[in-house]
């Protein structure tokens, strides 16, 4: 089966610091990876690779089997969702022309663009009457969503995620990643996301990378890396996300106890 | 009072459609050259900086200077592309349009670039990842985003450029101006508050339109910039309909900076009108632009007197009797640049210094050669040209004259100076109504230092073989005595009873009378 990415042997520097050291790695069609490690480890660069958002100074990246720059990057980067912490809502547009702005960039006539906002408005469970209002009405968490509409608007096989829910608060975090890991199972997606939090990697992912200086470190499934042995830099992450959860539990189990 | 007012409201609607055009014409080119740079310079910090360098260099050279400056850099330009056959003129529209428009392109520049560049990276970020081509991105998000603040700079611009553009006068460029510097020679105060007052109208509608275009904007709504825009291209095309008969096969008649010279550019006007030809007059320019705009044939006719030709075109420095002056002087302007000179109008104008007769008498003073005696201890009012020109050379050198100070002064208040006691003795001249109604006395020159100053009437190169322009305006070769000049130029000079250059110069004309 042809991966949804390829990386192999990829190198990048920025102003002559190297932020990747040969980088080769293949995420499979349809899997829910997310690449976690501190900052400067290299996650967000590896992200950005993918649609062009940086060009690597050597090695290839592949999307579904063809090299990324095959095509220009704006044909590319309109088969490809992309979220990300600033979430960059367009101001001066409605949330309606912000989630139809890649169908318009495609050409769609406007019935099918009307009909597909309404959809997305429903899959990100945002009411239809916000279709009309303007980004700076809306709260963090509902803009959030309108990013996620957005970004599934032009329907890509493909998901980039940047910290999405970093600037969130907890249960609106918590309640937006679920909602995503189903959209995730449902419309049939790969999905690729950074997140300097452990604990959203092991509850949303399938399949988790650490990274440090610029090196995988780990790869693993959930279970697999909680199972251990992980290297020192994956297990002092791990260490940090166990004991935090274990002292919760035992402060609950002493609530019910008292 | 009446009169003169009717005088302003009359030459309004040619001034005001002329300065719309011409502020209209600048901000246009401006926004052509400042935008698309703007575009790259909010990329490239090197060009930026550079852009803003040298818009912001331009914007420290007065106004004045920059109009007067694009008048020797378009002859010379002017004189590189003749062997093309393109002849630029190097007065009027062109100078005037591209000094404004170096002005405005400051405030347009440095606004756009700050909109451009201060763009939340987040949504340039989003507008890159949902697949924007760089053209895409500038045109749906960084232009619409940046539109207010640009807006904001081309306001600036055009408020500015409405105000600057009453300067063209300078550059013979026929603008609001002309009411305003005509207004300030002949002391026509009705002139000068109607020229300003449709000035600063004009800014402020203008201004309110723009504000309207960039409240339409951001969001956009499309009824209110229908609106805007609408009515800014519909007063341009207005001006434009309105100057358009008049700007081909009209004679245009020079006028130097003071009274005499708007009365007899008038009777020139009046003559030729009453032949049936179409005359626009170019007022308020400076005797060496005068004569080099005609040399051009950027105008068509002016009056200037054969001693300042004599010795500012010619360069001599003898003082040869006037008939003979003048039959070289005609045959050297002849030969080169191919002037025509129709003959001189029966009057002399003279360089001459006057004093009070009260000062006069107190010093024992009546010829220059008195004068340079007591001249250490005195003050000299001059107008704006005369310690510039060789004639004040000639004298000075002459009788060793040395003035404790000199001061320069428009002619209109040079006299008021003399009168007060600032300034004891001034560059007066002959013709000048002032001279008898003042009580001044003209000093004597014994060393014959001043040349004859004959007004006579040229004719460019270009039209000095057109029989019609010759015919009608021979009638006023030597019909024009030099009492009745003077009694001309006080009527448009004295404090009350005043007249229009406009009334003095019917009452000047020969075929009036009777």
């Amino acid at each position: 089966m042809t991966a949804a990415i390829a990386f192999a042997g990829v190198h990048k520097s920025f102003a002559g610091t190297p932020v990747l050291h040969d980088l080769s790695l293949a995420i499979a069609p349809g899997s829910f990876t997310a690449l976690v490690g501190a900052s400067g480890s290299g996650k967000t660069t590896t992200l950005r690779l993918v649609n062009r958002l940086i060009d690597p100074d050597g090695g290839t990246v592949h999307v579904g089997g063809d090299a990324v720059d095959a095509l220009p990057a704006p044909m590319l980067r309109r088969r490809i969702g992309y979220v990300f912490q600033g979430i960059g809502l367009f101001p001066h547009l409605t949330v309606a022309e912000n989630i139809g702005i890649t169908p318009r960039l495609l050409g769609w006539d406007k019935p099918r663009i009307a009909a597909r906002i309404a959809e997305l408005l429903g899959l990100v469970a945002l009411p239809a009457d916000y279709a009309p209002r303007l980004p700076a009405a809306l709260s963090g968490g509902e803009r959030q969503r309108v990013g996620l509409a957005r970004a599934l608007a032009a329907a890509p096989r493909l998901m980039l995620m940047d910290e999405p829910m970093g600037a969130l608060d907890p249960v609106t975090r918590d309640t937006l990643g679920r909602d995503y890991q189903a959209l995730h199972q449902s419309l049939g997606l790969t999905t690729l996301m950074v997140t300097h939090d452990i604990q959203e990697a092991l509850l949303l992912a399938d399949r988790i990378i650490v990274m440090s200086a610029g090196r995988i470190v780990a790869d693993a499934t959930p279970r697999a890396l909680l199972a251990g042995p992980a290297p020192p830099q994956a297990a002092a992450l791990i260490a940090v996300a166990a004991r935090q959860s274990a002292a919760i539990a035992a402060l609950g189990q002493s609530a019910a106890d008292g | 009072m009446d009169d003169r007012l009717a005088a302003a409201l009359a030459a309004l609607p040619a001034a005001l459609a002329a300065h719309i055009v011409l502020s209209a014409a600048a901000l246009a080119l401006a926004m052509l050259v400042a935008l698309p740079l703007a575009v790259r310079a909010a990329r490239r910090p090197r060009l930026r900086a550079l852009a803003l360098g040298l818009a912001g260099t331009v914007q420290t050279v007065p106004a004045l200077a920059l109009l007067a400056l694009f008048y020797p850099l378009l002859l010379a330009a002017s004189a590189l592309t003749r062997p093309l056959g393109l002849t630029l003129p190097a007065l009027g529209f062109l100078p005037s349009l591209l000094a404004l428009a170096l002005f405005a392109i400051l405030p347009m520049l440095r606004n756009a670039v700050e909109g451009l560049i201060g763009l939340d990276p987040a949504v340039l970020e989003a507008a890159d990842a949902v697949g924007m081509t760089r053209a895409q991105r500038l045109r749906l998000v960084e232009l619409p985003l940046a539109a207010p603040v640009v807006m904001a700079g081309i306001r600036t611009a055009a408020v500015w450029t409405i105000g600057t553009a009453t300067l063209a006068t300078t550059v013979g460029q026929t603008c609001l101006g002309n009411l305003i510097f005509t207004g300030l020679q002949t002391e026509d105060w009705v002139g000068v508050l109607v020229g300003c007052l449709a000035a600063a109208l004009l800014a402020i509608v203008v201004d309110a339109l723009l504000a309207l275009v960039q409240h339409g904007l951001s969001p956009l709504r499309p009824a209110r910039l229908a609106l805007a825009g609408g009515t800014l291209a519909l007063g341009t095309a207005a001006a434009l309909a309105a100057l358009a008969p008049a700007s081909n096969t009209t004679n245009r008649i020079g006028a130097k900076n003071f009274g005499e010279q708007f009365i007899l550019a008038a009777l020139i006007r009046d003559r030729l009108a009453a032949t049936g030809a179409q005359a626009q007059i170019r007022s308020g320019l400076g005797s060496a632009v005068a004569f080099r705009a005609l040399a051009a044939s950027d105008i068509d006719v002016y009056v200037d007197y054969s001693g300042t030709l004599w010795t500012n075109v010619l360069a001599r420095t003898d003082t040869p009797p006037p008939a003979v002056l003048r039959a070289q002087l005609t045959k050297a302007l002849a030969a080169k640049p191919g002037i025509r000179v129709l003959g001189p109008l029966g009057f002399e104008n003279a360089y001459a210094l006057a004093m009070r007769r009260d000062r006069a008498t107190q010093f024992g003073i009546r010829s220059i050669a008195d004068l340079a005696r007591a001249a250490p201890g005195l003050t000299l009012g001059a107008d704006l040209e005369f310690l510039g020109r060789p004639e004040w050379r000639g004298i000075a050198q002459a009788y060793h004259l040395r003035f404790a100070r000199s001061r320069a002064y428009s002619p209109t208040f040079m006299y008021r100076a003399l009168a007060d006691g600032s300034v004891d003795v001034i560059s007066a001249f002959s013709s000048d109504g002032r001279i008898a109604s003042q009580d001044l006395i003209v000093l004597a020159d014994p060393a014959h230092a001043i040349p004859s100053y004959d007004a006579l009437i040229l004719i460019s190169p270009a039209r000095a073989h057109d029989a019609r322009l010759a015919a009608a305006l021979s009638p006023l070769i030597g019909r024009i005595p030099v009492e009745r000049m003077r009694a001309a130029n006080l009527m448009v000079d004295r404090d009350a009873n005043k007249l229009t250059p406009d009334a003095a110069a019917r009452w000047l004309d020969p075929a009036q009378r009777r």
